[in-house]
């Protein structure tokens, strides 16, 4: 019963955050339907990953979306409807989905299967995580140090470099 | 002691982060830090020789350590000594970044270090992310910065578009096979070869490689990223870089190339394509940096004929065209450095009296260009020469039959490049060039090693096909 809501409300807080005209407003109605993606995976019984979705999207990324609306202070775009021969093949896809999805679930009635759940500890994923494949995390680390040099060189000024270069 | 096996990638990780802490401690200091870069760059060079007979698995089996990966890290580090041997007056990157510069060269190879040895297809994709991110930050530091910018963008945007195509290759194979390590994907591929999810799979993972190599399809990013990028990246890219990608691919083919006819043919195609397209682009180029750039394009096609034509002789006779790519092209890349105007590009009727202006430049230029064409004695003859055998070993006639269509095609431009050189006058006479003495000694040493390698190539061969047998 509480997946049902949780995922009702999901729905409507993620159409509201499309269909806002201005950002901030949508970045807030996505943060909501973030909390209640945490919350799905609560109740599916990986509490770990309810607690890595809650601080990695809705903590960091959200917050640094908020400073990028900020930042670039957008006016809020006027109502434009889209010309219908973009939106048309886009909504033609779209039915051919639920159309399929209806079928699958309509034609073979009683053949669904219960994922077998597979819980780990926090401690049992770490160990598996940095038994098998710590070489490969070493080099995420890596990728990221040089991601965070290179935007530091691309990010400063422009002007104050130019002075530097010219003294 | 098994710690000394990962020694090079060891020593590479240490040496950047030291200039990434010495970038923080101090500005840069233009001739300290070269040599300082040049000495720490040999350093690793007669690390990654002493390390050359490492054999075993490291990190759960994701990590393998034989003759193939140990030859092409030296090859890698010698490359990188080379680069820094021409960064003595990098007056295109801006001052500051100078140190960053040095930082992000070495882990680049650091990363190539890791692809090459790379087993588990988890790994590979992240050593490759890791070198084309340091990539494409190098590409933008160009003093000119919209020029540079404007490279690094579209280099970006095409490389991130064929990464994210590589990793759902690499899901689907995943998907197909449930199998992550290469030497498990030998086995269990021949069983689902013929379902479509493992061959689509295949096909988008060999894509991601391919953009890096420049093969035809995913080219389009070459010209442009050769012509904005430093002169000294742009020479990075070509040698050490593909060196790098034409080790992993031989890997890759090797691992799940178990006699299919239609892996082939697809290689065929794309080899012929790539061949044809480069060729007759370069040829209307006047940028030197992109008459290269699609001459590039052109020896990624030769190098996919001795992969595909596999088996030992195949393998090996790739391993050899890439370890002479690397010195003929770096020859070509050195006197476009020494010759670039300050914040220009090369142009090729700039080469105009360069015998004039300093013969041993234009000796290499030749040498190198002759090595690139095919014309003996070179290095680059032997190299084209194995690998046409090889492909006619395999009875693949018309591919070879095309390639040397190809070399004919080819030799139109590398010939106007010499023309220029030798033949031609420039309206008023450039000052001849200044070249210190140990660039001498290197251009020469570059120069006896096309031609003694193109008379008596024997040795390298020998070592080629040690390198293809450790693969089997």
């Amino acid at each position: 019963m509480i997946f049902y809501l949780t995922g009702g409300l999901i729905v409507a807080s993620t159409a509201m955050a499309i269909t806002r005209r201005h950002m901030v407003h949508a970045v807030i109605y996505l943060l909501f339907s973030f909390f209640g993606t945490a919350i799905l995976f609560y109740l599916l019984g990986a509490p770990l990953l309810a607690a890595l979705w809650v601080i990695i999207y809705a903590g960091a990324i959200m917050v640094l979306f908020l400073f990028v609306v900020m930042m670039i202070r957008t006016d809020a775009t006027e109502e434009v409807m889209f010309p219908l021969n973009q939106w048309l093949p886009a909504a033609i896809f779209g039915a051919i989905y639920m159309a399929v999805g209806a079928a699958v679930v309509l034609m073979t009635p009683g053949t669904e299967v219960a994922l077998p759940l597979m819980a780990g500890s926090p401690r049992e994923f770490a160990l598996y995580v940095f038994q098998n494949h710590w070489l490969s995390i070493e080099i995420v680390s890596l990728l990221l140090l040089v991601a965070l040099v290179g935007a530091m060189s691309l990010g400063r000024g422009k002007g104050r470099d130019r002075t530097e270069d010219e003294a | 002691m098994k710690w000394m096996l990962f020694g090079p990638e060891t020593y590479i990780f240490l040496v950047a982060f030291f200039f990434l802490i010495l970038s923080m401690w101090r500005g840069p200091h233009s001739e300290k830090d070269h040599v300082l870069a040049l000495a720490l760059s040999g350093l690793g060079v007669v690390i990654s020789l002493a390390c050359l007979g490492a054999e075993g698995l490291l990190f759960a089996g994701a990590y393998r350590l034989d003759l193939f990966s140990q030859v092409f890290k030296v090859a890698l580090s010698f490359g990188l000594f080379l680069i820094v041997c021409l960064c003595a007056n990098v007056e295109e990157i801006k001052r500051r970044y100078r140190l960053e510069f040095y930082f992000f060269l070495f882990v680049c190879t650091l990363a190539m270090m890791l692809l090459v040895s790379a087993q588990h297809l988890l790994t590979i994709l992240l050593a490759l992310e890791l070198s084309s991110y340091s990539l494409y930050i190098l590409v933008t530091l160009r003093r000119d910065e919209d020029m540079g910018l404007e490279a690094g963008i579209k280099y970006f945007l095409t490389g991130i578009f064929a990464s994210s195509i590589m990793i759902f290759g690499m899901a689907l194979l995943y998907g197909a096979t449930g199998a992550v390590y290469l030497q498990d994907l030998a086995q269990v591929l021949p069983e689902v070869m013929g379902t479509p999810a493992a061959v689509i799979g295949l096909l988008l993972t060999f894509g991601g490689f391919f953009f890096k190599l420049a093969v035809y399809p995913f080219h389009f990013w070459v010209a442009d990223t050769y012509q904005g990028a430093p002169d000294q990246v742009t020479a990075y890219i070509a040698t050490a870089s593909k060196v790098a990608v034409i080790a992993v691919v031989i890997k890759l083919i090797a691992a799940v190339d178990q006699n299919s006819t239609y892996l082939i043919h697809v290689l065929a195609v794309l080899s012929i394509a790539s061949m044809t397209l480069g060729n007759l682009a370069a040829m209307v180029q006047k940028d030197m940096k992109r008459l290269l750039a699609y001459s590039t394009i052109a020896h990624s096609g030769y190098v996919l004929i001795g992969i595909l034509s596999g088996g030992t002789a195949g393998y090996a006779s790739a391993v050899f065209y890439a370890l002479a790519l690397l010195v003929m092209k770096f020859t070509v890349f050195l006197v476009v450095v020494v010759l670039s105007p300050r914040g220009k590009n090369l142009e090729r009727e700039e080469l105009a009296g360069l015998h004039g202006r300093s013969p041993l430049l234009a000796l290499a230029l030749m040498v190198s260009i002759f090595s690139l064409a095919g014309i003996p004695p070179t290095i680059g003859f032997m190299g084209k020469f194995y690998v046409f055998m090889g492909a006619m070993d395999k009875g693949l006639f018309v591919l070879v039959l095309i390639a040397m269509i190809n070399v004919v095609v080819s030799l139109y431009y590398y010939l106007l490049i010499i023309k220029a050189a030798y033949l031609g006058h420039s309206w008023e006479t450039p000052p001849a060039v200044h070249l210190p003495q140990p660039m001498r000694w290197l251009t020469g040493a570059l120069i006896a090693t096309m031609m003694v390698a193109g008379f008596y190539p024997t040795p390298l061969i020998r070592l080629s096909e040690a390198v293809a047998r450790s693969l089997m």
